[in-house]
């Protein structure tokens, strides 16, 4: 009986729907899907299918089937990709323990308002709204050996603190930047989800006597799922497409690898092959898993 | 009535086009007398935003202008970014005429049909030119498709002041033991005794070069660098045990400086010698010019006697045209005149923010040698002792080894130099993972 009600508003919903309205809603779908078609699905299938060719980027005769080739010199015989991908792992780790969680304590400090918090929100969001290539060029300008911090401590280039150069901690550098702008762009997140959790679920735990500790892990984090889910994701997908920092203090030199840096230097210039598409590929399957993680838990979010 | 005035409009419309088709043919055979006229506004692409290379481009534009009339739109691109971009400048609507490097790297493109033919400009002012400049300047097919404008050596660049303070004397040190010795001397000293900066992956290749030439000689290095020996070889292993006998003597923050932070520890009187191209004077001018003429250049020393000091590294810029630019005409025309002696004048006559000329070797065998300063003269005297001319790493081979391959692999040696047998072999076996030329 109920089935049949809901058939019926499902059929009346549809005709309600006028020549006109199926036109607009037609451009409203038809025109960016078009452009999403045409800017991002097109190329990336194209991508794909150059990954599996030889070809310098200069008329498109030139091009020639080469198989595996591309992708058995990236695991075979480019000492670099490995490098780069342990880099990328490191990456990731490091956002995964360090940064993120970071991040959600101080988002969890600023919603209880404890003194000063909204200073502190203001500080700590103020990296986010510098695109990641000022944040390299700013921490470049303080770090490199003719920069701020080496003529604070009056060292000169002969005997400056390699900071870029020292790859025993040159890695640790990189993050501690790439942090500065990643904290403040969780606890922003975060602190959205913060303010949706219901204020009498808080109520409630400490009416029961649970300790900050507690109501935070059995009330408050289980009831942000959805937001959860984002921060993971984002972390993921953020720690594997770092390009820009890494770009702006190395260049196109790839005088420190990571996945990101290694698919420019293999596509630009003129030393461009197609093993740089492959690189592409091998990163866009890297990220596909937590692309299409975030998508479900989005739509997940929106039919409830 | 409207059919009337479009039998008007139409006819005037057509008197106009004879009237324009006749001031063509006029104009066509007035500028046919006097030669130059004809080609028209053209654009220019400079791979540089320095201050002395823009200066002597606008000397020399203002001259071609001033003799043809044609006006000429000037471009300049960072040149980092101007090569990354390249392959898509050169397919795309690229500027008439446009700076860039002789040998591979022109020819790649010449291959690919992106550069205009400029043997006619070679059949006006060839003669200016020896014969190596010719050959530089070459394609494949045996076309020319470059105007060389100037050359630089590379070599070891010390100051004059410091050699005199510390007691030494450049001319005492022509071979290998003799400038560890001196490099012994200046480490005890608490100086760096030859300054090298890798961060930008190609400032090493010439240290590489240099020294794969010094202890194997011309050809081997000129094979290796064209597949025909290989990078496993024991002969490359030798160059890196010799690389490796500098570094005690080289700064320690070798990947944190770029090529500008080495001469930095050279202009600051940090570091007794660097191996660059003599290219960087302009920078030392451009400081003082006291620091200018306090610099001085020497030959890499002998290593193998067989050798001795045979071979250099002597790079050549100058000028390409694009064919798919819009007027190829006038970028052959407007070469024509810089690569001849009247061109060459005008850029030599241009000056720096000091007022002072910028230094420049030209290619062209008309610029009077007397007239060099004493460093250019230094240069000339160190050219002249090589036999064999190379151009540099990542212009005599291939461009998807030496910048992707080659680069790094220098880099990692610096991180870790005992690896010198990984990376012989990851060298070898990335060069037979290229793809085969087309």
């Amino acid at each position: 009986m109920s089935s049949t009600a809901k058939d019926i508003t499902k059929v009346s919903r549809r005709r309600a729907f006028s020549k006109a309205d199926r036109t607009t809603l037609g451009a409203f779908v038809g025109i960016p899907l078009f452009f999403h078609l045409l800017l991002v699905w097109i190329p990336a299938v194209l991508t794909i299918l150059l990954s599996f060719t030889y070809w310098s980027g200069i008329s498109i005769s030139r091009i020639k089937w080469a198989g595996l080739a591309n992708y058995q010199n990236i695991f075979f015989d480019t000492p670099a990709f490995w490098e780069g991908l342990k880099n990328n792992v490191i990456w990731l780790g490091w956002f995964a323990l360090i940064a993120t969680p970071l991040g959600i304590l101080l988002a969890y400090q600023i919603d209880r308002q404890i003194r000063g918090h909204k200073f502190y929100e203001t500080a700590y969001y103020l990296p986010v709204v510098l695109s990641l290539a000022v944040t390299g060029i700013i921490w470049n300008f303080l770090l490199r050996p003719d920069g701020f911090v080496n003529g604070l401590f009056g060292r000169d280039i002969d005997n400056a603190i390699s900071f870029f150069g020292n790859y025993d901690i040159n890695i640790y550098v990189i993050l501690t930047i790439a942090s500065w702008r990643h904290i403040g762009y969780i606890m922003l997140l975060y602190l959205a989800g913060l303010k949706s959790v219901d204020s009498a679920l808080r109520e409630a735990a400490s009416l029961d006597g649970a300790t900050e500790w507690q109501t935070f892990k059995k009330v408050v984090f289980p009831s942000m799922k959805p937001v959860n889910i984002i921060v993971i994701v984002i972390t993921i997908i953020e720690s594997l497409r770092a390009f820009d920092i890494v770009y702006i203090i190395y260049g196109s030199s790839a005088g420190f690898p990571i996945l990101g840096t290694l698919v420019f230097q293999n596509i630009a210039g003129e030393g461009a092959s197609m093993k740089g598409a492959a690189y592409a590929v091998i990163l866009f399957v890297l990220s596909i898993g937590p692309i299409i993680a975030y998508l479900r838990a989005t739509f997940k979010s929106d039919v409830q | 009535m409207s059919d009337l005035n479009n039998g008007i409009s139409r006819r005037s419309v057509l008197k106009g086009a004879a009237v324009g088709g006749l001031g063509i043919a006029a104009g066509g055979s007035l500028l046919a007398g006097c030669g130059d006229k004809a080609t028209g506004p053209l654009a220019y692409g400079a791979r540089s935003v320095d201050a002395g290379p823009t200066a002597q481009n606008e000397a020399l534009i203002a001259a071609y202008t001033a003799k043809t009339g044609n006006e000429v739109k000037y471009n300049a691109t960072e040149s980092n970014a101007f090569q990354n971009n390249l392959s898509q400048y050169l397919q795309g609507t690229p500027d008439d005429t446009f700076e860039w490097m002789a040998g591979y790297r022109m020819q790649f493109f010449a291959e690919q049909g992106l550069l205009a033919d400029l043997t006619g400009v070679w059949d006006a002012i060839g003669d200016q030119y020896s014969e190596s400049y010719k050959i530089a300047s070459t394609g494949l097919d045996g076309k020319q498709y470059f105007v060389p404008k100037s050359w630089y050596p590379w070599g070891l660049h010390f100051r004059k002041s410091m050699f005199a303070d510390l007691g030494l004397n450049a001319d005492n040190v022509t071979n290998w033991d003799e400038y560890l010795k001196m490099l012994d001397g200046m480490k005890k000293k608490g100086l760096v005794g030859f300054a090298a900066g890798d961060k930008g992956g190609w400032e090493a290749m010439g240290t590489f070069d240099i020294i794969n030439a010094r202890v194997n000689g011309y050809q081997f290095h000129v094979d290796l660098l064209a597949g025909r020996e290989k990078w496993t070889d024991a002969k490359v292993t030798d160059v890196f045990s010799h690389w490796a006998e500098l570094l005690p003597y080289m700064n320690p923050n070798v990947l944190d400086l770029e090529w500008d932070g080495a001469m930095q520890l050279l202009l600051q009187k940090k570091a007794g010698s660097m191996l660059m191209g003599s290219w960087f004077g302009g920078n030392f001018k451009e400081q003082s010019e006291a620091d200018y003429a306090d610099l001085s250049i020497i030959p890499f020393p002998e290593i193998n006697p067989e050798h001795g000091r045979d071979t250099i590294d002597a790079p050549i810029d100058g000028w390409c045209v694009a064919a798919n630019g819009t007027n190829n005409d006038g970028g052959a025309d407007f070469l024509k005149f810089a690569g001849d002696m009247e061109g060459v004048n005008a850029t030599l006559a241009a000056k720096d923010a000091n007022g002072a000329l910028i230094p420049m070797t030209s290619a062209n065998s008309g610029q009077d040698t007397s007239t060099y300063d004493p460093f250019q003269k230094e240069q000339l005297a160190v050219m002249a002792e090589a036999k064999y001319i190379t151009q540099f790493l990542d212009r005599d081979t291939r461009p998807d080894f030496a910048g992707p391959v080659v680069g790094p692999a220098i880099q990692s040696w610096f991180k870790n130099p005992k690896d010198v047998a990984k990376i012989q072999d990851t060298l070898q076996s990335q060069w037979e993972a290229l793809p085969p030329l087309a």
